[in-house]
């Protein structure tokens, strides 16, 4: 079911030109790239660095040679020096956990904003081809399922899971999702670990820089471990400013979108 | 007179013993190309077992029933080989105890479907991946690139570990800390660790199991998890980091160790420091 994953290539960051025998180096967020183009070849280095040592800002450095280090080289003929970095998902479905449990009481509602990392395809010449796709942190695996026989490999991730949008940092290597949750059943609903179809979402940017992805609205009903799950088109109500950078890797299938209640909140619910 | 019969005879058996040939001929190419075509057709939809065991099935069928015409074309009737072959069969079983017995296991091994083509098997201290399933044994190919048959029957008759059945592992560690240690410390040190390696999965939780006063060592075992591709890859990384970060905490992994006591009512062991020796001198 996968599908060509950004239809069209677009820069959210003001990438340089970087002709041949020049380099450039980006820092977006925990991601240093380093991007040379040398006699019809590209080379490339990149790291991740802490989180606690990101900055907030996007920085592109040109300069002249080739690094001393090289992880990677990748052979080209063309004259263009035409860089472009797309921003999309992850290639999984991201299990993120709060730092501290949240429960939702019962007959409530609650809007959480969760983070997730995002990979970046690095795409140069004219026409554009991919040189590689990259995640700007590696997360770490996880398995989420009812047993190790049974489930689904993850990416694990931490968030804070904050209510307030205004209280969200500035971070360009982070996607934030809009998590609605409508809690019906007459128990409170422990809040472990959310499994995050992130795979299935579309990713969009808003006038800050900042990456949004759809709106997700998930109702855990009165009867039954049964929830449904919901994408909606836009990222926020009536928020007309978004750019869609890239579309979902995966075709969401209706059927898909009711899942045991246990398969998307882990076995505390 | 006579030698006109016996001339006639013979060509009328010559002809016989040509059709024979051309059919069995005929049968080996039919048989060996709808046994291609069962395997192009399924080879997409089906496993690779299931493919070869029905591509066989083709084959020896096919050709089964171009030599039972055949035989019927040299003269044979198919009701007395039926019966001959029964008797022929207890011969048979009594000589070739072992084939027979390599056989029925073979069936049941393929009908108990525990592993497959491409598995990665353990059977004793073999290790390696399953290249066929066939009637009388299975073959393997070990990590060194050697190629192994073991018997159908040993497989039914011993343990078989398939490595590749589920999609992650655990991996066991046995460490031993220096009695001096705390356990606190140690295990925040080994969770952190296992929180750092991006193969090491999240859930299921890495496991910290103390057990037991050990003869020169607090004895641990830690567990962690990881997809079955990346198990060797973890099973490196982590130990050499477990082993770094040990150091950074000041935490000692012991040697075995030994003390002498003299007894209660013995004096201390009288020690005497002496000079070092002036190395020998060379003549």
């Amino acid at each position: 079911m996968e599908k060509s994953v950004t239809k069209r290539h677009q820069n959210l960051w003001k990438v340089p030109q970087v002709n041949s025998g020049q380099q450039l180096e980006c820092r977006i967020g925990t991601l240093e790239l380093t991007i040379a183009h040398g006699v019809g070849e590209w080379m490339l280095f990149s790291r991740s660095i802490a989180e606690e040592e990101a900055d907030a800002q996007v920085r592109f450095d040109l300069g002249e040679g080739v690094p001393e280090a090289v992880q990677e080289r990748f052979v080209q003929v063309g004259e263009s020096g035409r860089v472009i970095l797309a921003p999309l998902l992850a290639d999984r479905p991201i299990v993120v956990r709060p730092r501290q449990p949240v429960f939702l009481l019962s007959g409530q509602t609650t809007t959480l904003y969760l983070s997730t990392p995002i990979w970046l395809q690095i795409l140069v010449g004219d026409p554009a081809v991919l040189l590689k796709e990259l995640p700007v942190i590696v997360p770490s695996d996880t398995w989420f399922g009812p047993s190790t026989r049974e489930g689904e490999l993850c990416y694990a991730g931490r968030t804070q899971a904050r209510h307030d949008p205004a209280e969200l940092p500035d971070r360009p290597h982070r996607a934030i999702t809009p998590l609605t949750i409508h809690n019906k059943a007459s128990t409170p609903l422990p809040l472990e670990k959310v499994s995050l179809p992130v795979p299935m979402l579309a990713l969009y940017a808003d006038q800050d820089g900042r990456l949004w992805t759809q709106k997700l609205t998930l109702t855990r009903h009165e009867q039954g471990d049964l929830a449904s799950i919901q994408i909606e088109s836009s990222k926020t109500d009536g928020d007309s400013s978004l750019t869609r950078l890239a579309e979902p890797r995966i075709d969401s299938e209706r059927s898909g979108m009711t899942r045991a209640f246990n398969l998307l909140f882990g076995d505390g619910s | 007179m006579i030698q006109e019969l016996l001339a006639n005879l013979q060509a009328g058996s010559l002809l016989a013993i040509l059709r024979a040939a051309i059919l069995v001929a005929a049968g080996l190419l039919v048989a060996s190309l709808a046994g291609r075509l069962t395997r192009r057709v399924l080879r997409q939809r089906l496993s690779a077992q299931t493919t070869q065991l029905l591509r066989r099935i083709v084959f020896y069928g096919v050709l089964a029933l171009f030599i039972a015409s055949a035989m019927r074309e040299l003269g044979f009737s198919l009701a007395v080989i039926m019966g001959a072959a029964g008797v022929l069969t207890v011969a048979l079983g009594f000589a070739s105890q072992t084939t027979a017995s390599n056989l029925i296991s073979g069936l049941f091994l393929i009908g108990e479907r525990s592993f497959e083509i491409g598995d990665i098997i353990r059977v004793g201290d073999t290790t390696g991946e399953v290249l066929s399933i066939d009637a009388l044994s299975v073959k393997l190919r070990t990590f060194d690139n050697l190629f192994v048959r073991i018997p159908n029957e040993t497989l039914i008759k011993s343990e078989v570990t398939t490595l590749t059945r589920f999609p992650i592992r655990r991996l066991d560690l046995k460490l031993g800390v220096a009695y001096k240690e705390d356990i606190n410390q140690v295990r925040e040190v080994l969770m952190a660790v296992a929180d750092a390696n991006t193969l090491c999965l999240d859930e299921p939780v890495p496991l910290f199991i103390f057990s037991g006063f050990g003869d020169s060592a607090l004895d641990i075992q830690f567990s962690v998890w990881a997809r079955r591709e990346n198990f060797l890859a973890l099973r490196n990384g982590i130990t050499a980091e477990i082993k770094s970060a040990f150091d950074e905490a000041g935490i000692e992994i012991p040697f075995p160790h030994r003390s002498l006591y003299a007894g209660e009512v013995t004096q201390p062991f009288p020690v005497r420091i002496v000079e070092p020796a002036p190395p020998e001198q060379k003549s």
